[in-house]
């Protein structure tokens, strides 16, 4: 979605680093979590629009409420403008609350303009602690929070980044009867269709530069890779060998696309450039090959292979050596993703139905996410904190998300159909 | 009749002829894609194997012509047996062994040498990456059988579909091992 908007960010105040300190000593310590009330957005022209306060605070506590970083709550309060300076903010009714952060936010809307401020505020401190100011269109305003969140999980969970709020995720939906690619919020709002080719379509993928989608699709006949950039409507055919052109995903850099092809006898992984030329074969077995990861270090491949008999999960250096086997626990173990923090891979382990674990990347720690129901497809946010998957409760299909520790466990896919295979973008 | 009713009478006509002609019209959104069947786009030929069909003599009696003139075989399009295959195996069991032979035989003598594509298929289990290449892996073991018997390599092609076209909906080991199978379908 283009962005129309002029996004203008002015920086009052820069987080004070004593401040932040504090909150990671609260998470460390787990004895409790830290508590952040927003206030009822104040309209600067004293109009009431219950519309725009409704999304958004829906948008901000559902972001902050799933990053992790703390618990977030609606506070009801009198919503009179001009009450953004930390001067005008009274803070002690918030500390008998028990909140250790406050967001107050304000906004103006001339016809479809729309400008946007939030705040956050150290409560106990009684500081300003963020502040950014938006100009964009009414259309924006679910960004433009996303933004902001984005922004305090970075200031509370300073070694982890940013949140990843304003991210996408690309998936296949049956909606339309077939399946084809659709992409959404991670949220799933804005969601919509983005192939129409009434054939079968699988595995959609993010470049690292969020502009292109890798996925497979038998609209010619066979099930070749395609690159679709998405500002225009055009697939460009990257590998239609003899077999399979399966399982696509990308290189760090953005430069090369590891996946699977049966053109030599049997599923084997190679890498190709992004425009499908130059293919370099890693693996040499007559074993099934398929569904290859990169780390994101660029250094190793996750791939999964039944060379011992049953699909296990086995990670090799870039150049096909050094194969050791990753999954230990069960005997089906499929669909690697590699944490872009690099130290954890997500998979599906088939347990009666299929459940999300993860696993160090050194074998060890092994840990299950999901208990019911059937889980499959893991795939990373951007900044590594939370994990969207395919979830089959009963006779529906759904993209939930979770936390990276299988906590908050939320449906996010909408609309009718079953939504399975996630990819989320990087932000 | 006055003029003014003649003319609203007429006017009531018309509208009645309008509304009459504009019951029964659909508004017709412009399909921009194919229909979102996918049969349709799928190369398949219009005869599918029916997998409890028996198999049909290949070459039809010529008919009796009171002229001595020799009339060409109508060529007959081959009904091949699908087989199927054990949960996650991509072997031969002796039954699907058994319709392999039957089949070969029948494209080996056949008279128009048609070509056709083996597709091998997998059930709703299992993930749906590593069962694309599990039904190549059938589609594979069916037609190299095919080809020691004698069948030439060129007249037969292969396809997997994975999971993604079951022939039986259902969740149950019934619908399942009616799922896990090679189909034969001809190739124009």
């Amino acid at each position: 979605m283009k962005l129309l908007a002029i996004l203008i960010v002015l920086l009052f105040f820069s987080a004070s680093h004593a401040e932040e300190g504090r909150f990671a000593e609260v998470l460390a310590s787990g004895t409790r979590q830290v508590r952040l009330a927003m206030d009822t957005p104040a309209n600067r022209e004293n109009l009431p629009f219950p519309e725009i306060n409704k999304e958004m605070r829906e948008t901000f506590l559902f972001d902050m409420n799933m990053s992790g970083t703390v618990v977030a709550f609606a506070r009801d309060s009198a919503a009179s403008p001009g009450g953004l300076s930390a001067g005008m903010v009274d803070f002690s009714p918030l500390l008998a609350e028990g909140y250790d952060l406050l967001v107050k936010s304000e906004y103006s809307l001339k016809g479809e303009n729309l400008v946007l401020e939030y705040r956050l505020f150290d409560v106990i401190n009684k500081k300003l602690l963020l502040s950014r100011r938006y100009l964009g269109t009414i259309r924006e305003i679910r960004y433009f929070t996303h933004s902001f969140a984005n922004e305090i999980v970075g200031v509370i969970d300073r070694a982890g980044g940013k949140g990843c709020f304003t991210s996408k995720i690309v998936y296949i939906t049956t909606s339309s009867g077939n399946k084809e690619i659709a992409i959404m919020d991670w949220d799933g709002h804005n969601f919509r269709q983005i192939t129409r080719n009434g054939s079968i379509n699988l595995n959609p993928v993010f470049s690292p530069d969020g502009k292109e989608i890798l996925f497979t699709s038998y609209k010619n006949g066979n099930p070749d890779l395609f690159r679709r950039p998405l500002s225009s409507g055009v697939d460009l055919k990257i590998s239609s060998r003899k077999g399979l052109n399966i399982t696509g995903s990308w290189s760090p850099d953005g430069k090369k696309i590891v996946l699977s092809l049966s053109k030599d006898g049997n599923s084997e992984i190679y890498t190709i450039d992004k425009n499908g030329d130059n293919p370099v074969r890693l693996t040499v077995n007559p074993a099934i090959d398929v569904s290859p990861v990169f780390s994101p270090d660029g250094a190793f491949i996750a791939f999964v292979s039944d060379r011992l008999g049953k699909p296990q999960i086995f990670i090799m250096n870039v150049d096909g050596g050094n194969v050791r086997r990753l999954t230990t626990l069960g005997s089906y173990n499929v669909t690697p993703a590699w944490s872009p923090r690099g130290d954890r891979i997500a998979y599906a382990s088939m347990q009666d139905g299929f459940q999300i674990h993860t696993i160090s990347v050194d074998g060890s720690d092994d840990r299950q996410l999901t208990a019911s129901g059937n889980n499959e497809n893991p795939a990373w946010s951007p900044d590594g904190r939370l994990i969207a998957y395919s979830s089959r409760q009963g006779r529906g299909e759904a993209i939930n998300v979770m936390r990276a520790n299988g906590e908050g466990q939320t449906r996010v896919s909408q609309g009718n159909g079953r939504a399975t295979q996630p990819s989320w973008s990087f932000p | 009749m006055k003029k003014e009713t003649i003319v609203f009478l007429m006017a009531l006509g018309m509208t009645a002829l309008l509304a009459g002609g504009c019951a029964n019209k659909e508004v017709v959104k412009a399909e921009e894609k194919p229909a979102p069947t996918v049969k349709q786009e799928a190369p398949k030929a219009p005869e599918v194997v029916a997998p409890k069909a028996e198999p049909v003599t290949p070459v039809p009696e010529p008919p009796k012509m009171d002229e001595m003139q020799a009339v060409k075989a109508e060529p007959v399009k081959l009904v091949l047996e699908t087989v199927y295959f054990d949960f996650d195996k991509s072997d031969l069991r002796k039954d699907a062994r058994d319709v392999l032979n039957k089949n070969a035989d029948m494209l080996i003598k056949s008279a128009d040498k048609a070509k056709y594509r083996i597709e091998g298929n997998c059930d709703e289990r299992g993930s749906a990456e590593y069962n694309l290449a599990l039904g190549e892996r059938r589609a594979k073991s069916v037609q190299q059988y095919l080809i020691t018997l004698g069948v030439p390599a060129d007249r037969l092609s292969i396809i997997s579909y994975g999971k993604e076209k079951p022939a039986v909906e259902g969740h149950n080991e019934a619908a399942w091992s009616k799922n896990r199978r090679a189909d034969f379908v001809i190739e124009k």
